[in-house]
């Protein structure tokens, strides 16, 4: 499987769009210019070799639209880390501060609103449509690389699947591919037909992989986020936490006393801390998701035609509920799943929007690790990257719920022994298990006269001596210009 | 502690011939080229991703030495998984069979003896030079594709202890500094200088043109063991310690004296266990040799050297060595004998070589013990490239409880209409079959014998926990699995 990248934003702006030689019908087009939004953002993100640091200033360009009551849809990717938002209309000049109203990053999704009123005067909003079918056309509308004024591309719906978002890395939902030119610029903008909106292009391969392969977020996924921010919160998705195998093989079928057909998934690792645990458990057949009977390969049959099955769940929202009926030792069963809490252990996903969290203690700087982390450290250490990417599929956040590091070490005479230790995980603190980023800074707060660091495996610990790491304090702070020894909040 | 006097008393032989002989030239004469036998070397490795089959054949050449008893000395790499070991002598091209003698991977050496008793007899013995210093020059002897044999010009750079490639073991290397060019594929190239072995060449690295020496000091223990004179190996005492540079540390330890190094890990039921040692002692002395706090000694002949050098290679298994170690602020003294026995099996063995990878094919689901050799048919990026868990395993079995035995696993399914759906269960390490916990591959063997309600149920420690087999379809769609896939048997549970 490739990776998916996703769009840097450095698109370029055109004054005017000019009337597409096809489109459907040259009036749509013009009302939709009147509706899209080009975003100019500024942001800041946080630098995690240099945690204490606020960070490199970068800029870029991505679309938008309007959908009515003075907000404007994008991408969450567009507006992340933002620490400032220009927005214009297309056709009219004048850039206008906009702000971030809901930013939801597990589907690359946003709202942003505009204070100054006369931004909205006689701009169109635009209206949103169903699932496109298959081979139909679409348009896509968009900033993208190649030039400077609007441009729309065309294309025909090539497939409607499940895929992964590249924006958080760890969250797949229901996605169009597109066989229309989608580049960097064209993130956030509207894709049409028939003059609704079908979708929101945000991602696709890079040139070396694939070509004429774009992908855009559909109205189901789009929908779902405007009634969950509509209580004035975004919850995120909520889900059942638990994996699940095709049910193929037929000595398998006759073991589990399931009925000849071609029904039942199996469940293999139901995770601890989700909303499944206690309910479901290793070996169940899911038989049915509300009434809707599973397939073998675990999928459904909805208004859109064959689906996962788990866009069921993608369409509720916190505090809903889940009816299945299941298989337990050859018994049929009924269980109701309440989605009452989203998944707590999410560090394999990219972060935005937060700020590195950290602890020096006499030159060693401790950090939770992190998929920001991974990318700005690339660890080589074998056990610290199991750690992270093992850290759900092994169920090491069974045993402890953040992987504490010892990231760097900022050269001093305290610390001169130390840095062979680097990007090995901190297993205690003078005897204190080290849970998560802030067990570090609680033991190091307990007065004592050695502060005895043990990483895990069978490697001798770091020993620090209390009076030498007072005698270092205000040296490394002043060398290393160190804003703050610890930031504990996300 | 007999067998280290004796090699004191050698390796203190040689200083003196040294000095005794009078400046040659280096002609091949004088390097002792008589003494230098080619070696024809055809190897069939086992494929550890296909158990049942061997790979294609390849044929290493290489020059070694006449050692003793006409008796040939290689690299256990060259005759590593060997089907056939030709000998030529140098100058003429006659030649005959050889076996294997002996061979030890910790100390990738290996001892060729020709089927014909007479074949050698009139070629002299190439002698040890075990004196040797930073800084001494040596020849480097590579065979050309015409049959002559190329010298070149070598500077002993370093003398320290390094990780032989066949094994995790360090052993005494010579480090030479050399520019070799890339002869016609040869496998064991001898360094000699004056007239005597300093030893094999392992490892040539291009870029920073220096070579690997296995050195005569090791050469001379694995001689003595293949002469009998005690059980074959070199000894490790299963200790792991950490230097105690660290002043902070050493406070903390309060450990007061200059030297000593501190034990991080005693490998459950090795030698260091038997005797007593534990984590957190303080090793200060080896056989009154004091240990800085680097973990050196000082050699008579090398000067400052890890002390491992004591262990593996000045001692032979049997022997009993003393160490002074510091408990609780106490010093005493532990006695540990290096027992034939001192290791434990591993969980995940180093290598195999020259015997068939275990495995056991049950409906289609091939199962094997987890090994290095199995990770490496992943290829270089063995690492990135094998299941992380396995590899993970690997890397830190030392951290195992000790009770782990071997690491079983499914690492392959053979699409069959009973194995029809399991396509896609990635390679999981085995907990149990049928109830019974597995710790080898003759656990499962067992565990199959008793279906539970004619299914084989299979657990995994991951994702997707289990599956289930039908026992009866599994045992009556056997045969014809075997004969599609070319399988000539359903099982190799034969231990190396």
């Amino acid at each position: 499987m490739f990776r998916l990248i996703g769009f840097t934003l450095c698109g370029f702006f055109s004054l005017a769009a000019s009337a597409p030689a096809r489109s459907p019908a040259p009036a749509t087009a013009a009302k939709v210019a009147n509706g899209l939004v080009r975003i100019q953002e500024t942001s800041q993100a946080p630098n995690y070799r240099v945690p204490w640091s606020p960070g490199e200033v970068s800029g870029g360009v991505g679309a938008g639209f309007m959908i009515g009551e003075n907000r404007i849809m994008t991408n969450a990717h567009v507006v992340s880390n933002a620490r400032f938002l220009a927005v214009s209309k297309e056709g009219d000049p004048k850039p206008y501060p906009a702000r971030v109203l809901f930013v939801a990053h597990d589907c690359d999704l946003a709202l942003l609103t505009v204070d100054d009123p006369k931004f909205f005067q006689d701009a169109a909003s635009l209206q949103f449509g169903g699932v496109p079918a298959i081979e139909s056309t679409v348009s896509v509308y968009g900033y993208p690389i190649g030039g400077d004024r609007l441009s729309v591309t065309r294309g025909v719906v090539s497939r409607i699947d499940f895929q992964p978002y590249s924006h958080s890395g760890v969250d797949s939902h229901l996605t169009i591919q597109i066989d229309a030119a989608i580049n960097p610029g064209n993130s956030g903008g509207p894709v049409l037909q028939d003059g609704l909106v079908v979708g929101v292009a945000f991602q696709g391969y890079s040139g070396n992989v694939a070509q004429n392969v774009g992908y855009m977020i559909p109205t189901p996924v789009v929908n779902r986020f405007l009634k969950d921010v509509e209580d004035g919160r975004y919850d995120k998705y909520v889900d059942l936490t638990l994996s699940y195998h095709p049910l193929h093989n037929p000595g398998m079928r006759r073991a589990l006393k399931l009925p000849d057909g071609d029904s039942g998934v199996l469940v293999g690792d139901v995770y601890s801390g989700g909303v499944s645990e206690g309910l479901l458990k290793t070996g169940d057949v899911l038989l049915s998701i509300d009434g809707l009977p599973i397939a073998s390969d675990g999928t459904i049959k909805m208004a859109e035609g064959t689906v996962e099955m788990a866009e069921v769940v993608e369409r509720k929202f916190l505090g809903d509920s889940v009816d299945l009926e299941i298989l337990r030792d050859g018994e049929p069963l009924k269980v109701k799943v309440d989605l009452s809490h989203s998944w707590p252990f999410t560090l394999q996903a990219n972060a935005y929007d937060e700020t590195p969290r950290y602890v020096v203690f006499g030159g060693l700087v401790f950090q939770p690790v992190d998929a920001n982390f991974i990318r700005e450290h690339r660890p080589n250490d074998l056990r610290l990257r199991y750690a992270f990417d093992q850290f759900i599929s092994q169920g090491i956040y069974r045993d402890r719920s953040e992987i504490v590091t010892l990231s760097s070490v900022l050269a001093d005479p305290v610390n001169a022994y130390a840095a062979p230790f680097t990007y090995q995980i901190v297993d205690t603190i003078n005897g204190g298990k080290i849970s998560r980023i802030d067990d570090v800074a609680a033991a190091f707060a307990k007065p004592s006269d050695y502060y005895v660091i043990q990483m895990l495996g069978l490697g001798r610990p770091i020993v620090l001596e209390r009076e030498a790491v007072e005698a270092a304090r205000d040296r490394i702070r002043q060398r290393y210009r160190l804003a703050s020894e610890e930031n504990l909040k996300k | 502690m007999k067998s280290i006097l004796a090699i004191l008393i050698l390796s203190a032989a040689p200083v003196l011939a040294g000095a005794t002989l009078s400046p040659r030239n280096s002609s091949p004469g004088d390097i002792g080229s008589e003494s230098l036998v080619r070696v024809y070397a055809t190897s069939q490795a086992f494929d550890f991703f296909r158990p049942w089959a061997k790979k294609p054949s390849v044929m290493h050449r290489g020059l070694g030495p006449v050692v003793e008893n006409g008796q040939v000395l290689v690299t256990a790499e060259l005759v590593a998984n060997h089907t056939y070991v030709e000998l030529e002598k140098s100058g003429t091209a006659e030649k005959t069979p050889a076996t294997v003698v002996a061979v030890d991977y910790d100390s990738n050496l290996a001892l060729l003896q020709p089927t014909d008793p007479e074949f050698l007899s009139s070629v002299p013995a190439l002698r040890l030079d075990s004196g040797a210093r930073v800084g001494d020059q040596a020849m480097i002897l590579q065979l050309e594709s015409n049959g002559r044999i190329a010298e070149t010009l070598a500077t002993i750079s370093t003398i320290t202890i390094t990780r032989y490639p066949l094994d995790h073991l360090g052993l005494l290397t010579y480090r030479l500094s050399t520019p070799l060019e890339n002869r016609d594929g040869s496998f064991t190239m001898p360094a000699v200088r004056k007239g005597r072995l300093l030893g094999l060449l392992m490892r040539y690295d291009t870029r920073t043109q220096t070579a690997n020496l296995i050195p005569a000091p090791v050469i001379q223990h694995f001689l003595e063991d293949a002469k009998g004179k005690s059980d074959p190996g070199f000894p490790r005492a299963g200790v792991a310690f950490s230097p105690t540079r660290d002043p902070q540390f050493r406070r903390y330890i309060k450990l007061k004296k200059d030297g000593g190094v501190y034990v991080t890990h005693v490998s459950p039921g090795a030698a260091a266990d038997r005797a007593g040692l534990r984590k957190g002692d303080i090793i200060l002395a080896l056989n009154d040799q004091p240990i800085d706090q680097d973990g050196n000694f000082e050699d008579p002949e090398f000067g400052k050297i890890s002390f491992s050098h004591l262990i593996s290679t000045r001692s032979h298994l049997g022997d009993t060595l003393t160490f002074k170690i510091q408990r609780d602020g106490i010093e005493k003294s532990l006695p540990v004998t290096l027992d034939a026995d001192a290791s434990p099996a591993s969980v995940s063995a180093s290598h195999i070589f020259d015997t068939q990878p275990r495995y056991f094919i049950l409906g289609g689901l091939v199962f094997q013990e987890l090994s290095r050799p199995y990770l490496q048919e992943w290829g270089a990026r063995w690492k990135e490239e094998a299941p992380q868990r396995l590899v993970y395993l690997d890397a830190y079995q030392e951290e195992l409880p000790p009770d782990t035995g071997k690491v079983v696993f499914l690492s392959q399914v053979l699409p069959s209409p009973d194995t029809l759906g399991f396509g896609n269960v990635s390679p999981g390490v085995v907990k149990s079959v049928n109830g019974v916990t597995i710790k080898s591959l003759d656990d499962i063997a067992r565990a199959v014998a008793t279906p539970v309600d004619g299914f084989h149920k299979i657990t995994f420690e991951e994702d997707p926990g289990f599956i289930m087999l039908d026992a009866a379809a599994a045992e009556s769609g056997r045969d014809r699995l075997m004969q599609e896939y070319g399988i000539p048997a359903a099982e190799n549970l034969k231990s190396p």
